[in-house]
């Protein structure tokens, strides 16, 4: 559909030649002179009260060059909103779970590290403990942060009224109650933190980020500094998937110790402390009602989820939201109330994830398959009567502009070859659908927008500079493919300059799935502001007007006539001999309802764009071990457009391993008194590659009018919908609908044993 | 515990060190030799990011002591380019969109390249065994497979065989 060169086609990452020769260098495989090991004291009890901290025989040991704990830090806070600034970088008062900072310590090496952790003496006094979030809310004891009353830390609260009388007036009603436990991101990469400051008192920093100047600002917070002093640097990421955006306690314990030594400081988390304390995916108990009519639209629906938050606010208000935003952007809904409560416990902190609230989404879409089956209806006409529809606002009230759903929906029916599967397939096996919707971005007020610049040097290549953050999905790539795109260059071209909060600007990093929309759109406007400086010179060369141009292959020629050209590189030349800059700027803000806050006011728009998708899912399940094998993944979300199938197509299939194969089947935590049982890999299990099933992906283009060449999110409602079919597909091979997930091999043979079998569909 | 000290060749080259008894080949391998290109994932012998041949076979260099490692030919993701070429399968792995985050691709490089050796013509199901002791969290793995099927074998109906071949 389109005569790019570059943009739409399979390209190898620019990214992948140094990672395959083991030369890209994360942060723990950096080695700075004089660097000293950090490590981290943590609590021991779930809830304490901190009595004393005696650093003496720590400080006092050969090779510790710092000992910090709260006195330090002066009992300074963080929090992602003025509102939730609940979490001191080291604990000065209470620890509230097993794991909370207390300490931290720089050394000579790791053996004196630990030696001085066991050396630090706390003394706690321990108290009553709530693992539970509802026990949490109806707890008579000590509060866990005392301006929380019955521990509740978030409360989101939407009602588009009309909902009593919507569910009066339905034909059928359901309420049916849905729970997760908490799954962690076992990134590939453990967390770490370099830090140094340097001559000029400026803190440079390296970390594993979702945003770089993300970190950069509370850091700057924190120490007092000027933002333009804490230089966050560009390091290669061994994934995130929402748990890396937000600062760090260890981010400014690394930095502190850095401060305090003058020298560079090393932490880097065991496996454990990555699971532990870093964040986790939230516990969800959700109960959704539905009302539909005769014909299966929905009427009315009331969904009140109870999360399970943790010691701390962390992403809390956006956390509590998600997971209804990506209900009510993927379906449509006559009226709506909705009541999400983040509860304070002892446990871990939680944060986003990939697949936001799975209890959440597949609870919603089993239960439109409860209500299609007593309806008589086939699941797919149930999504297509209330799937979303392009030009329609959300229930709270943000436009649609682009929209495809029912495309995903049709193409993966055709593919995956539903209509002769479904109710048609032998005992104990099955198939099942999920679709669902995410957000472009969120608004992020003053760092909602990216700026970039570039510069053409004088041998006809070009530096580009943004703030642009890779995590591993191909952010790298996708910023060179539209600077080379738009300047007429070959991606070699490209020099890449991007993630450093020293010499790029403000930019809302890969937080809200946003990088391509925002960041990949600065560059754009930039390109294409540099390319019109050089079209102007190379205009009164050829004698032509600037408009007739175009750029390509190094080229810039006049469009009707491209026998009539000169190289980019001979234009570059002589703009720098007439005194004409060959460098430019440019910048994307979204335009997003600014006065939208997640609590106070969850109305306006929300983002520019979102995606749409459908997966479908085929299992056998083992009616003696209770084992699920998937025979097949059949994925399609409307991407907008898909700047690099081959990238999309990565996103796409480990969309499926997170979202469906991990996360509904194997993935969850185990509890004993607030201690997490199955921190490490050995204990938690991921899947493997001999798990996957086949994956076929479909890309539908809507073509966003304001997204870049229309590219919006790509593959997080995959991971979201993969969730839904996994447990839709598993439910119609056993005959009964799974309402605990992940569906482990216990559940499945109990629901079994107690329905006997019966087919569903 | 006293240091000793120990030669051993790595990717043919020989360096003498000097580790303690327990220091793990993983640890001498990055802190004392630079060669960070072996990653520290779990370090509990799970993760396979920090997979090196032994003799040409696949080892956990976290679960290796480095004195073990004596006398054996040690090869790392740092040794499987020559001269800045590329293997056949780290090209595979460029070209098939088979790195994402990068962080488990040299232990996957080393697990794939170590079963090609022995088995040049794997099929999908033996592929996916020999990986199995290599988690990946970014690609679900199609693509890592693919890699390694199409490895020096450029398949005349995947688009991304294609595009390697025009560019050579």
């Amino acid at each position: 559909m389109s005569d790019y060169a570059i943009i739409g086609k399979r390209m190898p990452r620019v990214d992948s030649r140094a990672k395959v020769m083991g030369k890209a260098k994360f942060t723990a495989d950096l080695q700075l002179p004089d660097m000293l090991v950090g490590k981290i004291k943590r609590s021991p009890y779930a809830h304490a009260r901190i009595i004393n901290i005696d650093i003496s025989k720590a400080a006092a040991l050969p090779g510790v060059m710092s000992v910090v704990t709260g006195k330090d830090t002066a009992g300074m806070k963080w929090g992602v909103f003025a509102y939730t600034r609940d979490q001191q970088f080291i604990q000065t008062q209470k620890a509230r779970y097993i794991g909370d900072e207390v300490a931290g310590v720089a050394a000579i090496d790791e053996e004196t590290a630990q030696k001085a952790l066991d050396l630090i003496r706390v003394e706690y006094e321990e108290l009553p403990p709530v693992f539970d979030p509802m026990e949490a809310m109806g707890m008579e004891t000590e509060l866990i942060h005392k301006d929380f009353p019955n521990n509740i830390n978030i409360h989101v609260n939407i009602d588009t009224g009309k909902v009593d009388e919507n569910f009066e007036q339905s034909h059928y009603i359901r309420e049916d109650t849905f729970v997760a436990p908490e799954e962690s991101y076992f990134q590939a990469e453990p967390y770490a933190v370099v830090a140094r400051f340097d001559s000029d008192d400026c803190l440079e920093v390296w970390m594993p980020n979702g945003g770089p100047h993300m970190k950069s600002k509370p850091l700057s917070n924190a120490f007092k500094i000027p933002l333009h002093k804490v230089k966050v640097r560009k390091i290669a990421i061994g994934g995130a998937f929402g748990g890396r955006s937000e600062i760090c306690p260890v981010d400014y314990i690394c930095a502190l110790l850095a401060k305090k030594t003058q020298r560079p400081v090393k932490i880097k988390f065991t496996r454990e402390e990555n699971t532990i304390a870093t964040r986790q995916g939230h516990a969800m108990i959700t109960t959704h009602k539905t009302g539909v009519d005769k014909e299966g639209r929905v009427l009315a629906r009331e969904t009140t989820c109870y999360m399970d938050g943790g010691a701390y606010s962390s992403t809390g208000p956006i956390a509590t939201s998600v997971p209804f935003l990506s209900m009510e952007q993927a379906y449509r809904m006559g009226s709506v109330r909705y009541n999400g409560y983040r509860i304070y416990t002892n446990k871990p902190i939680r944060g986003m994830i990939r697949v936001h609230g799975r209890s959440f989404a597949a609870g919603l879409d089993t239960q439109l398959d409860m209500i299609a089956e007593y309806l008589s209806i086939d699941p797919v006409e149930m999504r297509l009567k209330n799937s979303r529809q392009q030009g329609e606002y959300t229930s709270t009230q943000s436009f649609v502009a682009s929209c495809a759903m029912d495309e995903t929906i049709h193409k993966a029916v055709e593919k995956s070859g539903w209509k002769e599967k479904f109710g048609k397939l032998p005992p104990f096996q099955g198939i099942g659908m999920g679709t669902n919707s995410v957000q472009t971005g969120f608004p992020m007020g003053i760092r909602g927008g990216s700026q970039a610049f570039i510069k053409f040097n004088e041998d006809g290549e070009a530096t580009v500079l943004t703030g642009v953050v890779d995590n591993g999905q191909g952010n790298d790539n996708m910023v060179v493919q539209i600077a080379a795109e738009e300047l007429g260059l070959l991606p070699e071209d490209i020099h890449l300059v991007s993630a450093d909060t020293e010499t790029t600007s403000s930019d809302p990093g890969s937080y809200s799935q946003v990088s391509t929309f925002v960041g990949g759109q600065a560059v754009q406007v930039a390109a294409k502001n540099c390319r019109a400086k050089l079209f102007e010179v190379a205009a009164k060369v050829l004698k032509v007007e600037p408009s007739t141009l175009a750029a390509k292959n190094r080229l810039i020629f006049v469009k009707d006539d491209p026998e009539k050209s000169i190289p980019i590189k001979k234009v570059v030349r002589i703009s720098l001999l007439n005194f004409k800059s060959v460098n430019a700027e440019g910048g994307y803000w979204p335009k997003v309802d600014m006065k939208r806050e997640w609590v106070s006011n969850p109305h306006g728009q929300m983002c520019e764009a979102f995606s749409f998708g459908t997966t479908i899912v085929e299992v056998q399940v083992n009616s003696s071990t209770g084992q699920v094998k998937v025979v097949n993944a059949t994925a399609a979300q409307d991407v907008g457009f898909a700047l690099n199938p081959l990238v999309l197509e990565g996103q796409f299939e480990g969309s499926i391993a997170m979202g469906g194969q991990g996360g509904m089947l194997t993935e969850y935590h185990e509890w004993k008194d607030g201690r997490c049982l199955n921190p490490t890999m050995l204990d938690y299990k991921l899947p493997l590659a001999c798990d996957m099933p086949k994956i076929d992906s479909i890309m539908v283009e809507s073509v966003d009018p304001k997204g870049p060449y229309g590219a919006k999110e790509a593959a997080m409602s995959i991971a979201m919908s993969a969730a839904q079919a996994y447990a839709a597909a598993v439910s119609n091979a056993v005959g009964v609908y799974m309402d605990s997930f992940p569906l482990t091999p216990d559940k499945i043979l109990a629901a079994i044993k107690s329905k006997g079998g019966k087919k569903l569909g | 515990m006293e240091k000793i000290e120990i030669t051993l060749t790595i990717n043919e080259t020989p360096y003498e060190v000097r580790v303690l008894p327990n220091d793990t080949l993983l640890e001498v391998l990055r802190d004392k030799l630079d060669l960070t290109g072996s990653k520290e994932g779990c370090d509990e012998g799970v993760c396979g990011s920090c997979t090196v041949h032994m003799d040409g076979k696949p080892v956990r260099s976290c679960l290796t002591l480095a004195l073990e490692a004596q006398g054996t030919q040690i090869k790392t993701v740092e040794g499987l380019a020559q001269n800045g070429e590329l293997s056949d399968l780290q090209q595979s792995f460029v070209d098939h969109g088979a790195v994402q985050c990068g962080f488990c691709t040299p232990g996957m490089l080393m697990a794939g390249d170590a079963l090609l050796k022995d088995n040049p013509n794997p099929d999908e199901n033996t592929i996916r065994r020999a990986l199995s002791g290599n988690i990946c969290r970014c690609t679900g793995y199609a693509k890592i497979v693919e890699a390694v099927a199409h490895a020096g074998k450029p398949q005349a109906h995947c688009p991304d065989c294609q595009t390697s071949k025009q560019d050579n």
